[in-house]
């Protein structure tokens, strides 16, 4: 009977396994040439090999070894994070930082466990904003526009 | 007095005004960052890397200097205040200087970090200039197969360090090498793993990637789990000096972490977190009131505190004699160097002598700042380890982001740092610690490189690393730390077996 003792190296194994199996597939058009010669696909290949190899032994082990649980996947805070960061990266080209950053702070607002104050969340958020504002655009010369074209 | 006249070029360098000005921001951005709970050094200098970008290479790389102290700095306040250690190396300050705290020498326990710390830089200051030219002497001896098994020797240290498991460890390495390598291989100008998308050409962006990593991850780490609610103790600044007692407990601890540290910081794989370990257990064999350890003795204060400030000092070593990180630290300041359009390496120190020493000499300096600056502002760190965390993190989360796109307004770097910070997040949740995965990554392309170059000399000949006396040395000690390693858990393994029979 094969019982998981392991689930987090289960997890990492499998993983491992898979990003192996990518470089060998997304390698095998690379010209692996020979030791002597080594083409632009021998070294990530072999260490692709090398990878799904750790990959296997780990996942084996999560069988025989006994290991810590898997934590909960608890999905909000990575969702409203990414989130948040898809719409700066998104609009801070047509929209301007202080906008984008405005949003993303706004957003990222919603990513914890907690009931969300409005009002404080926008204060803070402008102040935010304006903070960063600040240092990179004038602090630090970074060119970036303030706000969206016209 | 080759020594003084290399230090003097160093102290006229870092001296300017401009350049003695980024270091005290870069000390007390890096203090600032690093008080906050749970952001270590890693994070903090991934955070303010981007704000070194605009100024010249030396003074970019002071401040960058100053970044890191001031981050381990103000980690090791927050550890002895709050009890938390914001990363791996002030662990140990936790355990004997929260006591301290409870007991009400929370000044006594910061004053002796700042200056056990002050001391171990000072110190390390003089091993850097004093053993730096030494071995870039004989770095200029290392050739490409002995380069290779230095990083071998490398990696597998910084896989011992890591936490948890050794196999998963090993294995994040290999996924950093192989990150790596993606984007234009420079010995056949084939692209890899590029998909067709530009932005890879170049190889993955390094910032995008640790903020990722450790930024944006840390954050969602904190956000599913709120850490439990902070007994901060607040200080008065009277009582900030040690007693005599105190003192004549203090100083040798100080002394025997420094020299522990700056030997344990200039190998492979070393670094403050083994540098405090070892101080710590050093200390606690020592002692003659072992009963006092665990309930706030100052000299385990002490030792690790200068243990780990030597070894974060001559950890620049390798670094700059070799042009090998270390440490994940180290992966980054070289990240930052490669930016600045230098490479890393016994070079440096030759060609550019007032930018080596000049980073040395400012090193020194900004221990000096540290001191001046942080007993006199704990109040002000203090009050900072007060604000609520709803307020720190989406200020975080945007630094990330505006510093990612201050490098480069390509929307594709936004893309990958969303793509890292998913990646992180499943690696966080199957126990893979992102550490040994930024190692690979900085020395991907250099192992490829000296890999190849050893089999071109030797026509593929693998021998070749065994022939050389340097190489096959590095070697031997890779494969001795590999068996030191695995025993222990075959040992415990065995018993583990024994008990279930």
């Amino acid at each position: 009977m094969l019982k998981v003792r392991s689930p987090q190296d289960l997890g990492a194994g499998v993983l491992f396994v898979l990003i192996g199996l990518a470089g060998v597939y997304f390698g095998q058009d690379l010209a692996f040439g020979s030791a002597r010669r080594m083409g632009p696909g021998y070294f990530p290949v072999i260490i692709s090999y090398m990878i799904i190899c750790m990959g296997l032994i780990v996942t084996v082990r999560a069988f025989r070894v006994d290991g810590p649980a898997m934590e909960k996947f608890r999905l909000r805070p990575i969702l409203m994070l990414v989130l948040a960061l898809a719409v700066f990266g998104f609009l801070i080209a047509q929209l301007g930082v202080i906008i984008s950053s405005f949003l993303m702070v706004g957003i990222a607002a919603y990513a914890r466990y907690e009931k969300v104050n409005i009002v404080e969340t926008i204060v803070f958020a402008i102040a935010v904003s304006a903070f960063m504002v600040l240092v990179f655009v004038y602090g630090l010369n970074q060119p970036m526009p303030l706000w969206w074209k016209s | 007095m080759e020594v003084i006249e290399h230090l003097a070029t160093g102290f006229v360098a870092a001296a300017s005004l401009q350049n003695l000005l980024f270091c005290l921001i870069g000390v007390f951005l890096g203090t600032l960052i690093g008080v906050l709970p749970g952001i270590g050094p890693i994070p903090t200098l991934a955070l303010l890397l981007p704000v070194t970008f605009g100024l010249d290479p030396l003074t970019g790389l002071i401040m960058l200097a100053g970044i890191y102290y001031g981050a381990q700095y103000g980690g090791s306040t927050t550890s002895i205040l709050v009890n938390m250690p914001g990363e791996a190396s002030s662990v140990v300050t936790c355990i004997e200087g929260h006591q301290m705290a409870k007991r009400g020498r929370a000044g006594a326990a910061l004053a002796t970090a700042a200056c056990g710390s002050f001391f171990a830089g000072c110190v390390g200051t003089i091993f850097i200039a004093a053993f730096g030219p030494p071995l870039a002497a004989i770095a200029q001896q290392f050739t490409s197969p002995d380069y290779f098994s230095l990083m071998v020797l490398g990696l597998v240290m910084a896989v011992v360090l890591a936490h948890g498991s050794v196999l998963k460890a090993i294995t994040m390495v290999l996924v950093g090498l192989l990150l790596g390598l993606v984007g234009t291989d420079l010995a056949t100008g084939h692209t890899r793993y590029t998909f067709g998308i530009g932005g890879l050409w170049e190889g993955i962006d390094f910032l995008p990637l640790v903020l990722g990593l450790f930024g944006i991850v840390e954050i969602i780490r904190n956000l599913e789990n709120p850490p439990p609610a902070r007994d901060t103790i607040s200080t008065r600044l009277r009582d900030l000096w040690p007693t005599k007692e105190e003192f004549r407990l203090a100083w040798p601890a100080a002394l025997r972490g420094t020299g522990i540290g700056s030997i344990l910081g200039i190998l492979p794989g070393g670094g403050a977190v083994l540098a405090s370990f070892a101080s710590y257990t050093v200390e606690k064999k020592l002692t003659k009131r072992p009963h006092v350890f665990g309930n706030g003795a100052i000299e385990g204060v002490a030792g690790p505190e200068s243990a780990n400030n030597a070894a974060a000092q001559t950890s620049f070593i390798p670094l700059l004699t070799l042009g090998i990180p270390s440490n994940p630290v180290m992966a980054i300041m070289m990240g930052a160097m490669i930016i600045q359009g230098i490479q890393p390496g016994s070079a440096v120190m030759t060609a550019r002598p007032e930018l080596f020493w000049g980073m040395i000499a400012s090193m020194w300096i900004g221990n000096l700042m540290l001191v001046i600056l942080n007993l006199p502002l704990l109040g002000i760190w203090v009050r900072l380890l007060s604000v609520p965390y709803r307020f720190l993190y989406p200020a975080i989360l945007l630094f990330c982001a505006v510093g990612v796109y201050s490098t480069s307004t390509e929307p594709f770097m936004m893309v990958l740092l969303i793509v890292f910070t998913v990646f992180g997040y499943i690696l966080f949740k199957f126990g893979c610690e992102p550490a040994p995965l930024v190692l690979g990554f900085i020395l991907g392309p250099l192992m490829e490189q000296n890999l190849r170059r050893s089999m071109q000399l030797s026509r593929g000949d693998p021998m070749i690393f065994f022939d050389r006396p340097i190489s096959l040395t590095l070697l031997i000690l890779a494969a001795l730390v590999i068996l030191l390693v695995i025993s222990p858990q075959l040992r415990r393994k065995r018993e583990e077996a024994f008990q279930e029979e």
